[in-house]
């Protein structure tokens, strides 16, 4: 009996759960690289990063967008959850937070603050009580990226954006 | 011995034909392009979680930490008006008005998805950095050669090397959110080819 089509077959069904794996894993794997060169940056995880403005020399993240300032930090809340607090600036800002999967589970802008002034709380823990009383976000999963973002608008408001930016911090509740 | 040998043939087979066909798949997808304006193309769920796994994987790969669209909408233009792909060794006109968002900017990237390297340093113009006609509206030169008003460089590519451009809107007002495909794009049309 002739078996190489049963192997043809089988090499066939293999290949397309070869296939399937590849797709769901990537993001995972990418985000884990993102994750392993923010967190060298900046010293581990929970502390944030503050990199220059993207030019053709950053090769850390695709499509950087050259006219924000980004700052990063890789949030871990599998023992406790993280602080984020950051001034908001007079131009488009944004705070942003992505699961280990790379879905954007939270986003703020400045126009979404009020005071000037941002602290909420990641956590992975759905019944957390803040004393503060600070907005909790409950994170999809216990590792993932934080994103600030500042508009540069102008060149002579960059050293002004900048200063501002740095202020922003992640760090252990 | 000969079974065993058959069997590691077969998983290395469909290891690279899975593996190569999800990649090629993957990279060759871009943003998604689930919905266009002229050349320019977006996916509604970029950044979601109702994202399908190629879309997240497409994300991963070509725009990762993008944001969902109620925040900001990418698009991305890899051909001209005619649909031609984008050539570093052409210069191309695109003209167009403020498109419907608190912000805007359009910024040049090469074939792995980086700014190009160019003695300039520049990148992209936005709503706040792009010098405009009489009218209010804007023309942006893209190509190798400068040029007096916006003008951004392809850098010092091979001829036939590509590029792609990305369109971001920032806070998009609300019924560009809900309909991307409504919204008056810039246009991009070709002028001329060194070679």
């Amino acid at each position: 009996m002739k078996t190489w089509p049963l192997w043809i077959a089988g090499t066939i069904a293999l290949a397309a759960v070869f296939h399937i794996l590849t797709v769901f894993a990537l993001p995972y794997g990418i985000m884990n690289r993102a994750m392993a060169g923010i967190a060298a940056q900046s010293g581990g995880v929970n502390k944030p990063v503050y990199p220059d403005r993207a030019t053709a020399a950053s090769r850390s993240i695709v499509r950087p967008s050259p006219d924000l300032l980004y700052t990063a930090c890789v949030y871990d809340v599998s023992d406790r959850p993280v602080r984020l607090t950051s001034p908001v600036p007079d131009t488009y800002w944004s705070l942003s937070a992505f699961a280990a999967n790379t879905d954007n589970f939270f986003v703020v802008n400045d126009r979404q603050v009020h005071n000037k002034r941002i602290e909420i709380i990641l956590t992975a823990r759905e019944d957390l009580v803040v004393e503060g009383g600070q907005p909790v976000i409950i994170a999809p999963s216990t590792r993932g990226i934080v994103l600030f973002r500042s508009l540069v608008p102008t060149e002579e408001a960059a050293t002004e954006v900048d200063a501002l930016r740095r202020q922003a911090n992640c760090e252990p509740l | 011995m000969k079974l065993a040998l058959k069997l590691l043939a077969a998983v290395l087979v469909a290891l690279v034909l899975g593996a190569g066909s999800a990649l090629l798949v993957v990279r060759s997808g871009g943003l998604g392009s689930q919905v266009s304006s002229g050349p320019w193309e977006t996916d509604l769920t970029i950044g979601s979680a109702e994202a399908d796994p190629y879309t997240r994987a497409q994300v991963a790969v070509a725009g990762l930490l993008a944001l969902n669209r109620n925040e900001t909408i990418y698009f991305t233009a890899a051909r001209d008006g005619d649909g031609n792909r984008l050539r570093v060794d052409c210069r191309y006109k695109i003209e167009g008005t403020d498109p419907p968002a608190r912000w805007w900017s359009i910024t040049l990237y090469g074939d792995d998805h980086f700014l190009v390297s160019n003695p300039q340093g520049r990148y992209s113009y936005g709503g706040e950095s792009v010098a405009r006609n009489e009218d209010g509206s804007f023309t942006i030169v893209v190509g190798p050669d400068e040029t007096d008003g916006n003008w951004i460089p392809t850098g010092q590519g091979h001829a036939g090397d590509t590029f792609t451009l990305t369109l971001r809107l920032y806070n998009p007002d609300e019924s560009a959110a809900r309909n991307p495909s409504g919204i008056a794009l810039p246009r991009i049309a070709k002028e001329a080819c060194a070679s």
